[in-house]
């Protein structure tokens, strides 16, 4: 799926984005207010946040189409504002309207845009047939391209976005309105590209999706970063609280369960179940979590189920926003975890 | 399948707009219709024309359909042709490829001025036909047919410069209004002469763009006509383009080295008199377009001007994006103009070009003091100012002025605005004229001093972006 003679030069000794203090405000209202992150090459970031919390703002400054009020955004080393036209050739922009054009087949929307891209004879007939194939556009290449469902039409906008061979994709909700199969074609395009080495930044409302997409999650609220970390961890709630909660069953009568976790030490009891305990563990490695199972056995509990709970990633994010709002929480930017790190 | 092999409709070496725009322009529905419709006219008139011996006699019909085409119905496709991208917001990713503002709009302009190209090519044996049928001349008529293409041309690129405004009824007003106050005008001048010939009071034409009348050659009018097409889509791609673009370097300096080919011209030909009128037009058309640019304050347009030491920074002061060099930039062509016109027209003459220049800066100071300073675009605003003040000022000739008139009193209470100076030097009488330009002048310079003190104040505003772009250029 690469194109070689038009691959960008990109600085990867640096991080692939960069965010730093970035502020941009509306008349009295500050859609970006201080935001700061910087996310390693490679890695799939979603970013989630409500409506009106600054995600599309953030995005399209990323993108050079709007201008910060303030602090700066580095793209593949490249200062958006002073270089604009570096960094565009860096990213491939993925809106939230698909925006295709009346009396325009497919094939003509991928040959214009391929051509606004530089491309020019062969190599860009070459470049449109990769790409149309990679999308699965090519069987559609003669459709009008505004009469197509939203799969297709999405899958056309992922194709144009994809024409110059982007190191760093922005994809501004590109799941929104897609039905179930289109949802999961979307996914698999996004894994492969991600498998490519591309750095894929995906915002969403789904947040149940972005976990299963995404290496990492960046809350924003407000306007402001209020969490990073990587979606398992955010459903154990692990980050936020410390400690993990264990659903536990065994072969026996739960008081039995009961009795032995109150004389344990860093367990507590969460509530009794019909065949167990729900217990809270004061800790999150695994392998504390795997000695905690290991003395249940030992001790002679005949457990016959024990996992982690995990929440909705919906219900992490509320809980997150309301120990922000209690002073509970407060997470200071930092960078985002990079893969060798992991 | 190998579905890219078969596109090759259009050559590499056209620009990509100009495909993108004749493969939508071609295909729709009205292009089709009005070529169709068009051809059965044509038809139809030829044939009348053959019957009768003699083509004179339908030459107002053929005339009149084949201007309709050219310079109404297709140029006003153009209509929607930026708003349609900015509402489905595929001028995003347009900005993101490599297309320039600039070739954005001049490729939705080429692709309405080559399908009206092809229609004005389609009619051309219908003229072959007609001349075969005797009372017709062949040069004249062809000669005409290319004016006719070259006016719908220039109307399209008002109309694509229009089409950056999103909202359908402000570019229906902004096309409405005009041609409203020009009639109003009109009717107002025609009782106004008919009038004052009665009374015995001689009304004099505002001679800025009154007199003349002498022929202008053919070369001016081309070379206005392409102006005019690059100020408009200048215009355009201005309200379009990046907040880091530079277009305003390159509009700017077209428009001085016009102005000072139009100096040279004036000086050298027996034009200079024509020429004086042109620029005084070309002057307050670039105002317009310079006095409503927004403040820039990305600081990498400013370090482009920076890098280039003290001429860069001789630069930036009338060059650099934004309407407070564009004040800078007004004063410098303003001077210009006033040394043509002095030159050209006597002393008079030039001080009714420093007063109609102040009553483009009266608009500009006006935007800056109202709430309208905050808006999105200034062209809208300034352009609703300066059509409700032309009305406003129509509506007090008639009302206030037209009892001065018809007594021989000179109305000297119209020195206080801009605007309305002109109407009362046309009504003054001719002994009070010297003392009335006088004071008009001194009013007159009043809001070059406001707007001087809103620039002020607004350059301010940009001193943490040119900070930052001279660290920039000194890193």
């Amino acid at each position: 799926m690469s194109s070689s003679s038009h691959a960008p030069e990109i600085d990867r000794s640096q991080p692939a984005v960069v965010v730093d203090d970035l502020h941009r405000s509306f008349g009295a209202l500050k859609a970006v207010d201080g935001v700061s992150f910087s996310i390693d090459h490679g890695r799939v970031v979603g970013f989630v946040g409500a409506n009106g919390a600054g995600k599309t703002t953030t995005m399209r400054i990323m993108a050079t189409l709007d201008s910060p009020g303030g602090g700066q955004v580095r793209m593949g080393g490249h200062n958006v504002v002073h270089h604009p036209s570096k960094v565009r050739r860096l990213l491939g922009w993925m809106p939230d309207s698909f925006g295709t054009y009346e009396h325009m087949t497919v094939l003509e929307y991928m040959d214009f845009y391929a051509r606004a891209l530089g491309f020019k004879g062969a190599d860009r007939l070459r470049r449109i047939q990769e790409v149309m194939d990679f999308t699965d556009l090519t069987p559609l290449a003669d459709r009008m391209s505004n009469k197509m469902s939203k799969g297709q039409t999405q899958r056309l906008c992922l194709g144009r976005a994809l024409l110059h061979d982007p190191q760093i994709l922005i994809m501004d909700e590109p799941a929104a309105g897609l039905d179930p199969k289109a949802r999961v074609e979307l996914k698999n395009l996004i894994r492969i590209l991600a498998q490519e080495g591309k750095t894929i930044l995906i915002s969403s409302h789904i947040l149940s999706e972005l976990g299963e997409m995404c290496d990492t999650l960046l809350f924003i609220d407000q306007g402001r970063i209020v969490h990073h970390g990587d979606a398992q961890s955010m459903m154990r709630g692990t980050e936020t609280t410390g400690e993990t909660l264990v659903n536990v069953q065994i072969a026996a009568e739960p008081a039995k369960l009961i009795e032995w976790a109150l004389t344990a030490p860093l367990i507590k009891i969460e509530e009794e179940t019909k065949r167990g305990a729900r217990l809270r563990i004061q800790a999150t490695d695994d392998a504390t979590l795997a000695g905690v199972l290991r003395r249940m056995i030992q001790d002679g509990l005949p457990v016959v189920d024990y996992h982690r709970e995990e929440r909705k990633l919906e219900d992490a994010f509320i809980d997150m926003l309301g120990q922000i709002d209690k002073g509970k929480l407060k997470t200071p930017p930092q960078p985002l975890p990079s893969k060798n790190d992991e | 399948m190998n579905a890219a092999l078969a596109i090759t409709d259009f050559p590499d070496r056209l620009s990509p707009m100009v495909v993108k725009e004749l493969r939508q322009g071609l295909r729709t529905r009205m292009f089709g219709l009005v070529m169709v419709v068009l051809h059965l006219l044509l038809v139809l008139f030829t044939l009348m024309s053959g019957g009768s011996g003699n083509a004179d006699a339908i030459s107002g019909w053929f005339d009149g359909i084949i201007t309709l085409v050219l310079c109404v119905i297709l140029p006003l496709r153009g209509f929607s042709a930026v708003a349609d991208e900015l509402k489905a917001r595929t001028l995003d990713m347009l900005v993101l490829t490599r297309l320039s503002a600039g070739r954005i709009v001049f490729g939705k302009w080429a692709s309405i001025a080559s399908q009206s190209l092809l229609i004005a090519l389609s009619v051309l044996p219908y003229v072959v036909a007609r001349y075969v049928f005797g009372g017709l001349d062949l040069f004249g008529e062809v000669s005409a047919l290319f004016y006719k293409w070259l006016a719908g041309a220039v109307v399209a690129a008002v109309v694509i410069a229009l089409s950056t405004q999103r909202q359908f009824w402000l570019r229906a007003v902004i096309i409405g209004l005009p041609l409203l106050m020009g009639g109003c005008g009109m009717a107002s001048f025609f009782m106004m002469s008919r009038m004052s010939a009665g009374s015995g009071v001689t009304i004099t034409t505002f001679s800025i763009f009154g007199t003349g009348g002498g022929s202008v050659s053919v070369p001016v009018i081309l070379g206005l006509a392409v102006w005019v097409i690059f100020f408009c889509l200048g215009l355009a791609a201005t309200r379009i383009a990046p907040a880091a673009s530079l277009l305003a370097v390159g509009k700017r300096s077209v428009h001085l080295a016009v102005l000072l080919i139009l100096l040279l011209l004036a000086w050298a030909t027996s034009l200079g008199a024509e020429l004086t009128v042109v620029s005084s037009t070309l002057l307050s058309l670039v105002m317009l377009d310079v006095l409503t640019e927004r403040v820039n304050e990305v600081p990498s347009v400013y370090a482009a001007f920076y890098r280039h030491g003290w001429a860069g920074r001789v630069a930036l002061a009338f060059l650099a994006p934004g309407w407070v060099t564009g004040f800078a930039y007004s004063l410098l062509l303003t001077a210009l103009v006033v040394v043509q016109t002095w030159q050209q027209r006597g002393l008079e003459e030039a001080q009714l070009v420093v007063i109609s220049a102040a009553s483009m800066w009266m608009l500009a100071a006006l935007l800056q003091i109202l709430p309208t300073r905050h808006a999105r675009d200034l062209l809208p605003p300034f352009i609703f100012l300066w059509l409700g003040l032309n009305l406003l000022v129509t509506l007090l000739a008639y009302m206030l002025m037209m009892p001065f008139a018809m007594k021989g009193v000179t109305a000297w209470f119209t020195c206080a605005l801009p605007p309305l100076m002109p109407v009362g030097y046309a009504t003054a009488q001719a002994a009070d004229k010297p003392a009335f330009l006088q004071l008009g002048l001194w009013s007159a310079l009043l809001w070059p001093v406001v707007l001087l003190v809103a620039a002020v104040v607004a350059w301010r505003g940009t001193r943490s972006s040119r900070q930052e772009a001279w660290r920039m250029t000194n890193e």
